[in-house]
């Protein structure tokens, strides 16, 4: 065998592109060939001290500026895409006379009766089809952008991640999971605050309501605890009953949040 | 869920959907910082390059096409960043690179014995500062996981073979240097 070509093959095996049986035909090789062994192991050797190469992690602020530069981007593109429509509103407010106004209410008035009349009528739309995929799709970018952002050193992005959170029409169990760990873990109240509230969207789903009950004896901050009573109590949740008498026995509580609290217990008993 | 991928939300930031170059950032930020921290061992300078890479992305979004990998057309962008800047601030660089010969003149035999001998990692990375930078950056390419030799071979502008074929190089030049920093 030539020896680039060994070099090349030796290559392949050391950064894993051969497949399992193209792997056992190597090492058979250098079973059969003491001399190229002898080369692989030296090379395998500075090949596996390589990983001892990368040590340091980017910092916080690599992430902000870069989030800073692609917002203030996102800014300039989306006021060079709103001048046209400047212009349009002005030309619109020109227009806006008491005459064209009418006018413009008799053509959607007709437009509306000419839809309705055809509904029954019309053939599946092949363009429906294509809106919704692309409408799942959107979801999907939406719900990794809400993944990320959840991920967020800065709480103004957390939050920014769970107002994303509001415009999922279907959110999934990773999405409910993210919640509830910002829930449980975010170090902002504000923040812990807005996923209570976003959560309360999906009260009928079993993992958010056990979700919720087992949160309460993780919150150490008074307006999270109050918050979580509240719910409990319009939710009637029963289950809450013994956490929440966790609580109380904590020593830390504040009075008038143990106070709340078994008002709580006795509205949902 | 649906993964989408790094095509894909690169195409829809060509498209004008601006956001998802957020994600793309989020998954490749690390690899890339550790690409231009092997290649100058200053964190601040790389996060700087990262940075630079992400703003040339989006300048020439319109450039890319989806046919090869994003990956490829990234750490291609990455090379041609890291290139600029070096030819930029050759003069400064070239100082700061005599001092620190200057210093290590002077230091070297204190060094010495302060550097532990087997401490392989910072004898790898002494042995890695002594690579030519085109060594270098196929080495540091080559042992990223998900990135195969037909994307560096895209990445380098050669072909396949080539690019094994510069690796094998690269990584025997390694091995002779370290082991000439051991015999010292």
């Amino acid at each position: 065998m030539e020896q680039e070509q060994f070099d090349i093959w030796m290559m392949e095996y050391v950064s894993d592109s051969l497949e399992e049986v193209e792997r056992k035909e190597f090492e058979d090789f250098l079973h059969e060939h003491p001399m190229y062994k002898e080369q692989f192991e030296k090379l395998n050797e500075t090949w596996g001290q390589l990983d001892g190469m990368y040590m340091a992690e980017p910092s916080e602020k690599m992430d902000d500026r870069f989030f800073t530069m692609l917002h203030s981007e996102i800014e300039k593109t989306e006021s060079t895409g709103r001048k046209p429509l400047s212009w349009l509103s002005s030309l619109a407010e020109i227009l806006w006379r008491p005459q064209v106004a009418y006018g413009m209410l008799l053509l959607v008035m007709g437009l509306s009766l000419g839809y309705f009349f055809n509904e029954g009528t019309a053939n599946p739309n092949p363009v429906n089809q294509t809106q919704m995929a692309s409408d799942s799709d959107t979801e999907n970018v939406r719900e990794q952008l809400v993944l990320t952002l959840l991920d967020q050193p800065s709480a103004n992005k957390r939050l920014q991640g769970i107002s994303e959170v509001n415009k999922i029409k279907k959110v999934d169990d990773k999405v409910i999971g993210a919640l509830l760990q910002t829930l449980n873990n975010d170090t902002n109240v504000n923040v812990r605050l807005a996923a209570i509230e976003s959560l309360t969207n999906y009260l009928e789903n079993p993992t958010v309501r056990e979700g919720l009950v087992q949160s309460i004896v993780k919150q150490d901050s008074p307006i999270v605890q109050v918050t979580l009573a509240n719910l409990m109590v319009a939710l009637q949740e029963k289950k809450s009953i013994e956490p929440f008498k966790t609580l109380i026995r904590s020593k830390e509580l504040d009075t008038s949040v143990k106070q709340k609290l078994e008002t709580s217990i006795k509205s949902i008993i | 869920m649906h993964q989408l991928t790094d095509n894909v939300l690169m195409l829809k930031v060509k498209s004008g959907d601006l956001d998802k170059l957020g994600l793309l950032y989020e998954r490749h930020k690390k690899r890339l910082f550790g690409f231009f921290y092997n290649m100058n061992h200053n964190a601040s300078l790389s996060e700087d390059l990262v940075q630079n890479v992400f703003v040339r992305l989006l300048k020439y979004r319109h450039t890319f096409t989806g046919e090869g990998s994003f990956a490829a057309w990234m750490f291609r962008t990455a090379r041609n960043v890291n290139y600029d800047y070096y030819k930029k601030n050759k003069q400064e660089i070239h100082q700061k690179e005599l001092s620190s010969v200057a210093f290590k003149l002077e230091d070297e035999s204190g060094l010495n014995v302060k550097m532990n001998k087997n401490d392989e990692v910072a004898q790898l990375n002494q042995a890695m500062k002594h690579l030519s930078p085109e060594k270098r950056e196929v080495l540091i390419l080559s042992k990223y996981k998900g990135i195969k030799y037909s994307e560096i071979g895209q990445i380098l502008g050669c072909s396949e073979g080539a690019a094994k074929v510069k690796a094998h190089r690269a990584l025997n030049d390694l091995r002779n240097i370290f082991l000439q920093l051991e015999t010292k």
